[in-house]
């Protein structure tokens, strides 16, 4: 099938996603997980529409721009605002893209309210929980439950900002279903889980 | 139901422990992770607010919020009560009581008052609480001719189709192609009303829900016969006590006349704004977290459990008798449409007005002059501030309609108090699930409360709210962009 990318046509096989062929940044994706179309990094507009390059298949006739002044706004604001309320030190993909996009977290001022805050969680000998630096992609719960081991030992706590993962009865992680497989670790973007052996 | 939902569930072991909740998740068949992601998600699992609760409405907030909140213990969202606003709740455990005249009336025995409803096609004259009423009215009229074999399914989605029904839950998407699209898919299939009304401004749902039972059952049912669904399921807010039950009374009657030729049960909502988001609803009644779905696909064609599923607001349905008794054609002529007009108006409460109407006449109905007034929110929380009096009224018009709300502010009303509530609404409202939504609504509070008016700032914050997942994030700055332009006009 053929469709435009940027005004170019391109051909491509049937069911193959947009992120596929084209470029734009991305968070929440990850070709082990179920995740995507969440962190809306890379969104398109197909058609004049915004969807997400990872969950959105290639179509015949389709017009994607990746790269408009609106997407880059959005790119720009959203890298700014994960800055702004997340700590992102252990994640240089990010800090890259925060570069490449100009971005400024400082022009949106003091917001009261951050995940930054929030204590690591030590509570078994592999791995640290640190949800400061959580900005919630859902990866390694993904991970956990349906999308690679079925263990279930990650569920989602709370709602809105403060959203991020938590164990089943936020029992420390010993105490749950957990066999310390790793996974989690392996999809964690940011730092947020990571081997004690890191630690200094 | 193809397994025990979870929710009513956990419902049935409030208040809960560590065990009931093992025990609700072993009997539903989930991971304990996925029932403990549901009692971390839904306020009513983690303990309600208690006390004397101030109901946080645009309303309350143009009526000097911070001097109201002095004599409560907290906030409660709004809750469809804003003609009568501002108004106070008390919760004691998992008892909830409105306080009315002086009075505590427990939630399910409240209703909002009659004398609050204004109009004669959807609205009749009297509350119509029990079948023979309804009957004497002509109502049931299509339900037994349906059950007689005497109208068609194909005859009920003509006439949706002719009479050009938007859907009136706030996004105006044509009835009939949702419905066709549901006919069409494989058995079974699955109808949802989409009876979660929790957006502020709006009390029409609510109304109708509480006064006209049967009006809603008979569309619902007629729309479940026109796809062949094979059960219905009215997706309550669970607030609304007294309207659970009698739906629940109502569907009673009706199984005991033979009116019932579908399955249809009540399920409580999970008593969030979210979950009135079609996608989030349908996870909620499968007993997860009430998250917005991507999509595609839509719930026509995988909706609930996966199967195709027709979810309709409540009004949308209960127009459906009315189509088929007018005739689609005249009904179409002066379509009614539910309006809720509170605020600074001298009758607050629920219009029937032909779409068309214009925001003007509509205001003066509810006695309430344009000339002494600020401005208007026209839709709700997911709405816009606007001065343009002479508009009219429809759908895709130039302003949102939404579900209906028109709140009126005089001329010393400090509207960025009102956006402030809303702007925290939406913070506190945001499932958290994407990215722009949580961020972008937290960082809205904080641009409102220092009356932000930058016009890069608006723009990228406005640009990125707009990649949110669903409708919430979408629309979450939209009145926020409305009043700097009526500042700007003013």
């Amino acid at each position: 099938m053929r469709l435009k990318v940027n005004g170019q046509e391109v051909e491509v096989q049937e069911g193959t996603l947009l992120l596929e062929i084209t470029d734009p940044p991305h968070l929440c994706y990850h070709p082990h997980t179920e995740t995507r179309g969440l962190c809306r990094l890379c969104l398109v507009e197909v058609n004049g529409r915004l969807l997400p390059a990872c969950a959105t298949q290639a179509q015949e006739g389709m017009e994607v721009r990746t790269d408009t002044e609106d997407l880059r706004t959005l790119r720009k604001t959203l890298l700014e605002w994960l800055a702004l309320f997340t700590d992102l030190s252990l994640a240089p993909g990010l800090q890259g893209l925060l570069e490449a996009y100009g971005a400024h977290p400082g022009r949106w001022g003091r917001v009261p309210e951050t995940r930054k805050e929030r204590e690591p969680i030590r509570d078994n000998p592999f791995f640290l929980r640190d949800y400061a630096k959580c900005i919630n992609c859902r990866r390694c719960v993904d991970a956990c439950g349906e999308g690679i081991m079925g263990v279930w030992a990650l569920t989602l706590e709370g709602r809105g900002l403060l959203a991020h993962p938590t164990t089943p009865l936020d029992r420390p992680l010993p105490e749950t279903p957990c066999v310390f497989c790793g996974n989690c670790i392996q999809v964690c973007p940011t730092g947020a889980l990571r081997p004690l052996s890191m630690e200094v | 139901m193809e397994k025990p939902s979870l929710l009513p569930l956990l419902d049935a072991r409030l208040p809960l422990s560590e065990e009931k909740v093992a025990e609700a998740a072993r009997l539903a068949g989930v991971p304990l992770a996925q029932a403990w992601g549901v009692v971390r998600y839904y306020p009513r699992y983690r303990g309600l607010p208690q006390g004397r609760l101030l109901v946080d409405d645009p309303v309350a907030r143009a009526r000097g919020f911070a001097r109201l909140l002095e004599g409560a213990d907290g906030t409660h969202p709004p809750l469809g009560l804003e003609a009568l606003s501002p108004i106070h709740v008390r919760v004691e455990g998992e008892e909830r009581y409105v306080e009315w005249e002086g009075r505590l009336i427990p939630f399910k025995e409240f209703r909002l008052p009659f004398a609050l409803g204004q109009g004669n096609r959807l609205l009749p004259p009297e509350p119509i609480l029990e079948l023979d009423q309804y009957e004497a009215l002509g109502g049931s009229v299509f339900l037994r001719r349906a059950l007689k074999n005497l109208l068609a399914p194909e005859a009920i989605l003509q006439a949706v189709e002719e009479a050009g029904l938007l859907g009136r839950g706030g996004a105006a998407f044509p009835a009939h192609i949702k419905m066709r699209a549901v006919a069409r898919g494989e058995p079974p299939r699955y109808l949802v009303v989409n009876a979660d009304e929790s957006e502020p401004g709006n009390f029409k749902d609510r109304f109708l829900l509480e006064h006209h039972p049967f009006l809603v059952l008979e569309g619902a049912l007629l729309a479940a016969l026109a796809v062949g669904a094979s059960q219905v399921f009215l997706y309550v807010r669970d607030e609304f006590e007294a309207a659970i039950l009698g739906l629940e009374n109502a569907i009673r009657q009706l199984g005991e006349a033979g009116l019932l030729p579908v399955p249809t049960e009540v399920f409580p909502s999970g008593g969030l704004y979210i979950c009135g988001e079609e996608t989030a609803l349908l996870e909620s009644i499968e007993g997860k977290r009430a998250e917005p779905r991507l999509k595609p696909p839509f719930p026509v064609e995988k909706g609930l459990w996966g199967r195709p599923t027709l979810v309709q607001n409540v009004e949308t349905l209960a127009n459906l008798p009315l189509i088929l008794r007018e005739g689609p054609g005249t009904w179409r002529q002066t379509e009614p449409k539910l309006f809720s007009v509170t605020g600074d108006v001298a009758r607050p409460g629920l219009y029937e007005l032909p779409l068309g109407t214009s925001l003007e006449d509509a205001l003066q109905r509810a006695q309430g002059e344009p000339e002494a007034l600020k401005a208007v929110l026209l839709g709700g929380a997911a709405g816009v501030f606007t001065r343009d009096f002479t508009f009219p009224l429809r759908y895709k018009g130039r302003l949102p309609l939404g579900a209906g709300a028109i709140v009126a502010f005089g001329k010393e009303v400090d509207l960025w108090e009102v956006l402030l509530g809303l702007a925290e609404f939406f913070r506190e409202e945001s499932c958290g699930e994407c990215f722009p939504c949580p961020l972008g609504t937290a960082v809205q509070v904080e641009m409102v409360r220092r009356r932000e008016r930058n016009p890069d700032l608006v723009h990228s914050l406005g640009q990125t709210l707009k990649g949110s997942l669903c409708g919430l994030g979408q629309s979450a700055y939209w009145a926020y962009q409305s009043l700097l332009e009526v500042e700007g006009a003013a």
